[in-house]
């Protein structure tokens, strides 16, 4: 069966550029390099805002309007009706929860300040003195969220190879044997990721000035 | 921006349910501090940056350990204070030479305030064993940070921002070479 393409590369790039930015934010707080962690941050967020707009702009398989789906779609996914490519209903559910995860752990990390005033995120002067300390609180403890949600998503992984299909070859190289018949990727256009990126950019230049008023 | 509206507004939930009672709680952190650095000012003015003996009861180690915990908290506020004042853009140097008086009046306080006998097989606390293993380079470290709060407390006499904003870096790295040795994660 010939490999047809699955994942793009501007979401294959977000997704191991999200994966080792995390583990770098990780490593980087417990080894005390915090100004290395707030950068860290904030190229994550650069991330994060190009993903949601490459999800509208992108190709079929990285549209929101893919594989955001409803409880019906997932219940017909589980009773093994479903064939396409992309995310599952059911994975989507898990992609959409760690990008939430994702983006509150960083809205978390912009306002909070470590304990000894030494460093404050870009958006901490916004709140308070007590509110910044209190979000770090919370961005410690959100931090288990996140690792749950990707101990789930890697477990599954390991599911569905121990069944025979191996899904972490084409988030590298973008492609995959499909069923016969499949509907394969639309892809986005090149300029089009170019666009969301720049934007991407933008905006988290703008965050990391504190958000001034126009 | 759907995504990140409920983002932003899970956040502001979870911050705004926990905001409440922080409050209360800065209050009270702000009241102990002026009363223990009274108490720091007579009992440990003439021992200031001597390391002083064990204390003889637990009770006494525990004193001292929850002494040391509210002065560390309150140069922890001031710090906070002088950080963001310098960050807003529009200094306000009253407020800043207040915070910074908090911290260099408690800095001579810090290598008294960790005599042998006040680790966290006494009690709970962010300081380290490795403190009383390398007690020379533990007192390396604080008269370094002594000199810094010192050198800040002139910068601050003065009005010159940029200045004061060097300064308190310096005093920053200071602080942090200390907590990155010697502080462990469990010292709320």
């Amino acid at each position: 069966m010939a490999k047809q393409r699955v994942w793009d590369l501007p979401t294959r790039l977000f997704h191991w550029l999200l994966a080792g930015l995390i583990a770098f934010s990780w490593w980087s707080i417990r080894a005390h390099h915090t100004d290395w962690h707030i950068w860290s941050g904030c190229a994550i967020l650069t991330l994060l805002i190009f993903r949601l707009l490459w999800g509208f702009a992108g190709s079929s398989t990285a549209r929101f309007s893919s594989f955001v789906r409803g409880p019906a779609s997932v219940m017909a996914h589980l009773r093994g009706r479903w064939n396409g490519i992309g995310h599952t209903p059911l994975g989507a559910l898990s992609v959409v929860a760690l990008l939430l995860a994702i983006a509150i752990q960083v809205g978390l990390g912009l306002v909070s300040q470590d304990e000894d005033g030494i460093y404050m995120g870009p958006l901490a002067g916004l709140v308070s003195s007590d509110t910044s300390d209190k979000a770090r609180d919370i961005h410690e403890l959100w931090f288990n969220v996140i690792l749950a949600l990707v101990g789930l998503h890697v477990l599954a992984i390991l599911y569905y190879r121990l069944r025979g299909k191996k899904l972490t070859m084409p988030m590298i190289t973008g492609r995959a044997a499909l069923e016969p018949g499949t509907q394969p990727m639309r892809p986005g256009k090149w300029w089009a990721a170019l666009i969301c990126l720049a934007v991407a950019i933008g905006v988290t230049r703008w965050v990391i000035a504190g958000a001034p008023p126009f | 921006m759907r995504f990140m509206f409920p983002a932003a507004a899970a956040a502001c939930v979870l911050l705004t349910a926990c905001g409440g009672e922080k409050s209360s709680q800065a209050n009270n952190a702000q009241a102990n501090i002026s009363a223990d650095s009274r108490t720091a000012d007579t009992a440990v003015a003439t021992t200031a940056a001597m390391p002083a003996a064990a204390p003889a009861t637990k009770d006494e180690a525990l004193k001292i350990m929850h002494e040391r915990h509210e002065g560390m908290e309150g140069m922890g506020k001031a710090a906070k204070a002088i950080g963001r004042e310098l960050k807003s853009g529009s200094a306000n140097l009253e407020t800043i030479r207040k915070s910074a008086k908090a911290i260099t009046d408690f800095a001579p306080h810090v290598l008294p305030l960790f005599p042998p006998g006040t680790g966290p097989d006494i009690a709970k606390t962010g300081a380290k064993p490795e403190i009383w293993q390398n007690p020379k380079d533990f007192e390396a470290k604080t008269i370094d940070f002594q000199k810094a709060a010192q050198a800040f407390g002139g910068a601050v006499a003065g009005s010159d921002l940029n200045a004061i904003k060097a300064s308190f870096g310096d005093l920053g790295k200071t602080c942090k070479a200390c907590h990155d040795k010697y502080r462990s994660e469990m010292h709320h």
